[in-house]
């Protein structure tokens, strides 16, 4: 139930860790990742059996109440009819789809994530492996500084961003029109550049994030490897393009799939920048949602359209994955490489 | 490969050749700092983008309002207004700044507890006993990791609703003790941290399976525990969305909540006074705990992030 960025939604780790991991530990195969054989070894069944099944419990009561049951209630109100609550079949869907504003959303989405999410990736790419390599100095300390703003929730992000980005309260909008470069103070809030800004709020926030599961991902790979290509004379820029950088192809896939679906699950940032830059209540397909349940109180409408936001979001998510397995032959190659 | 020498200023140049070794050292010593010189402003670039609105918070909390439109955005005002800022937050719409704190505060620690609890027990449960439905679980938790959980809160609403629990604790809560990636990550743990030897040898004692979990496994799940604890506490303390949808009492709501509501009056016409330097300084008050105490937790954190990621490399 985490927010849309909650990072510990780490959703492509279903589809990319299991098989990995028992690559890794190299005693469950791929085909059984919750098989049998229980990794510490213990007595099948019996006592201890009854004994594993109690220790879940507590979570999956839980997860019945909390998880499943509303999962299971979105489904049903979805096909009910807001005024009757009777039976109204695909009703609420084709109302979903029939709407203009829910599309332009979704669009507006696509085409932020196109950028941001790009610009943010190679960002997040080249700081770490500048940081791995030995022409980094204070390593520690710029880890530590990138890493921050995951500190900082994201509506206070949203809000410190805003009061930096309005004309009255930063001088340094005023500078190119006090040079003659433009008519007026700059104002990166205004309809045609918020979106622009909303990127560079959502890179603030997430580059470093990103950035640091890269550098931990590049400190495991292993030193032999490098050494080896440094004995062949390769210069450390080649070492980070040919060895590195495939090395940790798996997860650069991975933070981009969880980009993609934070990008179209984006909320409280323009949430934030509507009570400043005024640009609507339908800007993103999340707060269109919301809009239809709590403003207008159509809750059947916003169910069919949570269920349509959640299908685009794995289809785009699988569509991304099949693309860069196909082209980057993510399915087996690196996994040999690990131990 | 004393050829490589002759490719000057390539990268090539960084290799000592027999010919002319101060020469070519000279030069992998200036290709060297060239290089270093070039990431390091990149590095510094970001760092700065990283630390501006940061430094921007800090210098705008010491500002009254007048001040922050009159002053040098980016300079400190020439008289602090840290006290009467500070004052103004504490008492001004009834005092509920102090309710938010709190609020937040036990939101995150509560949530935090339990849910590492209620994880650790799943995980583990998971990795070291083979049982009837456990493939089932395992299911559940992968399978909702692929759930965009933004799909579920209007449901949600209605569901709490429907049983009484809006507008409540424990309401907020309990949702959130629902955390797959922390059963997923401590699953993965339990299997790496607790060996199976050592759990035998604690059974052939006679202790039972519980006493064998609190005695045996929990001192070596503990670093585990930790990254969990923190995951989660940051995102209860960061989240929005949820406390936005199921809470309508002011005194109920967390930081977030709370100060979101105050800034989206601050341009609306006929809303009183708007709260520029309220709505500063709580933003500062909400984000610096953790930023004073993130050079110390930030290895445990960076862990649990990478943990899903890193294995397959």
């Amino acid at each position: 139930m985490r927010t849309s960025w909650q990072p510990a939604v780490a959703t492509p780790d279903g589809a990319l860790a299991p098989g990995a991991t028992a690559a890794k530990r190299g005693r469950r195969r791929k085909s059984e990742p919750g098989g049998r054989t229980a990794p510490g070894g213990t007595a099948a069944g019996g006592l201890g059996g009854r004994a594993g099944l109690t220790m879940t419990l507590p979570f999956m009561i839980l997860y019945a109440l909390f998880f499943l049951a509303p999962f299971l209630y979105s489904i049903v109100l979805s096909l009910r009819s807001p005024q009757t609550g009777a039976f109204v079949g695909l009703f609420n869907y084709r109302n979903a789809v029939g709407n203009g504003l829910f599309w332009s959303a979704v669009i507006r989405m696509a085409y932020f994530g196109a950028i941001q999410v790009t610009v943010m990736i190679v960002l997040a790419v080249v700081l770490a492996l500048f940081l791995d390599s030995p022409y980094c100095l204070r390593r520690k300390a710029f880890a530590l500084i990138y890493f921050l703003p995951y500190a900082v929730p994201g509506v206070i992000a949203a809000m410190m961003w805003a009061f930096l980005l309005q004309p009255d309260l930063d001088n340094a909008l005023k500078v190119p029109h006090l040079l003659g470069l433009a008519s007026g103070p700059l104002n990166p809030l205004s309809y045609g550049f918020v979106l622009y800004a909303m990127m560079l709020i959502v890179t603030w926030e997430w580059t470093g994030y990103n950035m640091t599961i890269l550098l931990t991902s590049l400190t495991s790979v292993p030193r032999e490897v490098l050494e080896s290509g440094k004995i062949d004379g390769a210069s450390e820029l080649s070492i980070a393009w040919r060895i590195k950088l495939p090395m940790i192809r798996r997860t650069i896939a991975f933070i981009t799939i969880i980009s993609i679906i934070g990008t179209l699950q984006l909320f409280n940032e323009p949430v934030v920048l509507n009570d400043i830059a005024s640009m609507g209540s339908s800007y993103s397909p999340n707060q269109i949602i919301y809009n239809t349940a709590f403003s207008f109180g159509n809750e059947q409408l916003a169910a069919a359209q949570s269920i349509i936001l959640a299908l685009i979001t794995v289809v785009a998510t699988a569509v991304f994955y099949r693309i860069v397995r196909q082209r980057f032959g993510l399915a087996g190659t690196v996994r040999g490489a690990a131990r | 490969m004393t050829a490589a020498g002759s490719v000057a200023g390539s990268a090539q140049t960084r290799r000592v050749t027999a010919s002319a070794p101060g020469r070519d050292a000279r030069r992998a010593r200036a290709a060297r700092r060239a290089k270093t010189a070039a990431g390091t402003t990149l590095a510094v670039i970001a760092a700065v983008y990283v630390l501006v609105p940061i430094y921007w918070l800090v210098m705008a909390s010491a500002k009254n309002t007048p001040q922050l439109f009159s002053t040098s955005t980016f300079l400190p005002p020439s008289h602090l207004s840290w006290g009467e800022n500070f004052r103004l937050l504490f008492t001004v719409d009834g005092g509920y700044f102090g309710f938010w704190i709190l609020n937040s505060a036990i939101y995150a620690l509560v949530t935090a507890t339990l849910a590492t609890a209620v994880s650790t027990l799943c995980g583990y449960g998971l990795a070291k006993y083979s049982f009837r439905g456990r493939r089932i679980v395992f299911a559940f938790v992968v399978g909702s990791l692929l759930v965009p959980t933004t799909a579920l809160v209007v449901p949600l609403f209605l569901l709490e609703h429907d049983i009484h629990l809006i507008n409540s604790y424990q309401g907020v809560i309990l949702p959130l003790l629902v955390y797959p990636f922390g059963v997923y990550f401590m699953w993965l743990f339990s299997a790496d941290a607790v060996p199976g030897a050592l759990l035998d040898a604690a059974r052939i004692d006679g202790a039972g399976e519980f006493k064998v979990f609190w005695k045996v496994s929990r001192p070596s799940l503990m670093p585990g525990m930790v990254t969990l604890f923190l995951l989660s506490f940051i995102g209860t303390w960061n989240n929005y969305f949820l406390p936005l949808v199921l809470l309508g009492t002011t005194t109920k709501f967390p930081l977030t909540v709370g100060l979101t509501a105050w800034a989206s009056e601050l341009n609306s016409p006929g809303a009183g006074q708007p709260l520029y330097p309220e709505v500063i300084l709580g933003s500062l008050i909400s984000v610096l705990p953790m930023l004073i105490l993130f050079p110390f937790l930030q290895k445990y954190i960076a862990r649990g992030l990478t943990f899903g990621a890193i294995v397959g490399e």
